[in-house]
Order: C-alpha cells, then sequence, then structure tokens
C-alpha cells in the first residue's frame, strides 16, 4: 500500500470518506503502489465493478487518481490502469482551508450585522426583520419567539478564523 | 518533529524550526534572523528543500530577487478544517455558500463542541 503516513491522519480519512462514500472507502482507503486496474481493484476487495469505477472518477475530479487507456491486442477491449495521486491531498486540502477562512469572513459579517430571534419549539431561526413581519410569532406553530444571542457562535468563528489566518499566512481583511 | 528531522545538523534544526514557527520567510530575512551568513543562510535553505522539508519559491522583495521558504504544505494543521466530527461542508463544493444550512450545523458544532 502506498501514503501510509498521509492516510493516518484522521482528518485525511474523513476526506475521503466524505468524497467518495461509504461503499467507495475501501477502494479510497488502501491505495496500491503502481498501476491497477478497475476490475482488480474490485476482485481484491470484493466490490461490485460499478462502485469502483465510481469511487476511482470521483477521486480522478478531485486530482487523486490518473487512468491510462491501453487497448488489448487480441480483443480490442480497452483497459484503464489507475494510479492514485494522494500527494495532492495536503494541496487540496490547504485549498479548503482558504474556503471556509473566506465562508468564516462572509458569515462573521452577516451574524454580526443581525439580530436573530428563535421559535425554541421548531428550533427555526428569522432575522428581526422577519420575526417583526410574523408579529414576533413563529409561522409554523404560533409559539412567541425569542430573541437569540449569537455571541458564542461569533466568538467561536472569529477564534476558528484567527487560527487559519495564522496557519495560511492570511492577513485579517 | 518527524523521523527525518533527526538526521538534520543543529544549525539546519534551528532554519527548519524559524521557518516553520514564521509560517513562511524570505532568505534575505532569514540569514539575518539566524545570524549566519547569506552564503551559509542559502546554503541551508538548499538542503532543506533538496530534503523535502520546506517549499523554496522564487520571489522579489524590497526590490530584490530573493526566495521565499515555506513549510510543507503536508505539515498544515489540517484538525481546522473539523468542528466536532464533522469536517468542512464546502469539499467536493464548486461554490462555497456561507448561508448553507450545512455550514450552518458545521457553526453550531463549533460553537458547543470545541469552543
Amino acid at each position: 500500500m502506498a501514503f501510509e503516513e498521509l492516510l493516518e491522519d484522521p482528518v485525511i480519512q474523513k476526506y475521503l470518506h466524505d468524497l467518495v462514500g461509504p461503499t467507495g472507502m475501501p477502494v479510497a482507503a488502501a491505495p496500491p503502489d503502481g498501476e491497477v486496474t478497475d476490475e482488480e481493484l474490485a476482485e481484491e476487495l470484493g466490490l461490485e465493478l460499478n462502485d469502483v469505477r465510481r469511487a476511482l472518477f470521483i477521486l480522478y475530479e478531485n486530482d487523486l487518481a490518473a487512468y491510462r487507456r491501453v487497448r488489448d491486442e487480441d480483443s480490442g477491449w480497452l483497459t484503464y490502469l489507475w494510479t492514485f495521486h494522494y500527494e495532492n491531498i495536503p494541496d487540496n486540502l490547504e485549498e479548503e482551508m482558504h474556503r471556509l477562512a473566506d465562508a468564516l469572513e462572509q458569515r462573521l459579517q452577516y451574524e454580526s450585522e443581525h439580530q436573530f430571534y428563535l421559535c425554541e419549539n421548531c428550533s427555526l431561526r428569522f432575522e428581526f426583520e422577519e420575526a417583526m413581519e410574523f408579529g414576533f410569532e413563529c409561522p409554523e406553530c404560533g409559539t412567541q419567539l425569542e430573541a437569540m444571542e449569537n455571541t458564542r457562535m461569533v466568538e467561536a468563528m472569529e477564534w476558528r478564523l484567527d487560527q487559519l489566518r495564522d496557519e495560511l499566512n492570511l492577513e485579517a481583511a | 518533529m518527524s523521523a527525518a528531522d533527526y538526521d538534520l545538523s543543529e544549525d539546519e534544526r534551528q532554519a527548519l524550526e524559524l521557518i516553520r514557527e514564521s509560517g513562511g520567510i524570505y532568505q534575505s530575512d532569514f540569514w539575518k534572523e539566524l545570524d549566519i551568513s547569506s552564503r551559509k543562510g542559502s546554503r541551508i535553505a538548499e538542503s532543506l528543500a533538496e530534503q523535502e522539508l520546506i517549499q523554496r519559491e522564487e520571489a522579489v522583495y524590497n526590490g530584490h530577487n530573493t526566495y521565499l521558504l515555506k513549510p510543507r504544505t503536508r505539515d498544515l494543521d489540517f484538525s481546522l478544517l473539523m468542528a466536532g466530527d464533522m469536517l468542512t461542508p464546502f469539499i467536493g463544493e464548486e461554490e462555497v455558500d456561507a448561508q448553507s444550512d450545512a455550514f450552518s450545523q458545521w457553526l453550531m458544532n463549533l460553537a458547543y463542541e470545541e469552543y
């Protein structure tokens, strides 16, 4: 198996799992050294060929696998020879850290510029203007809406955004 | 500190630490900070880059050509993508939607499980 050191990282395992899903995970979790065909993988892992192919194409779309096609001289069939490129995982995750930092920045602005009201019965959250339109009663169940503090969430967001900026050497916007 | 770090000289070890702690430093500041000659600084940076312990990129700084010395991407703390046991919801998504329900869920996890 290749890329063992990377695959020990629980975040990387989670990342692969989120990409390929539980059925694809046996394919993603055990990348062989060198080239392999989809049929070989299916047989080795005891999986449906379709599930193997689906996982491989998801990895391909995320730059984590590549293939070359070879035509069998006798049968004329095309064979796909796959290689795994998990060396790209750190760069992909760095990109995700940047995207997360952007999202936190946008959302922080929204959270700090609005006041929120909550229906404790339905766990629905309304902006102040919406809540006023409904006369501070939940449109679903009629319960009175309560003012909702989001300080704790805003603080948690600021804290994580600081950590991300620090790790990525980003300047505060 | 990984297994590969143990084979380094004391100078190289200090240099690596400086690069990791700074998160990225120009070579022209690097040797001054370490209080060594520019020639020695350059040699150490080259050696660390060759061992793939750092990334060394050409850069222009204060009007001079120099190098930017950065920690390897794989040394980043990827756990910052997690809130509780949930990974950032933007993986595999074309667009980042900061108002999505999935992101709200992630933020709830962040506020109530970690912070």
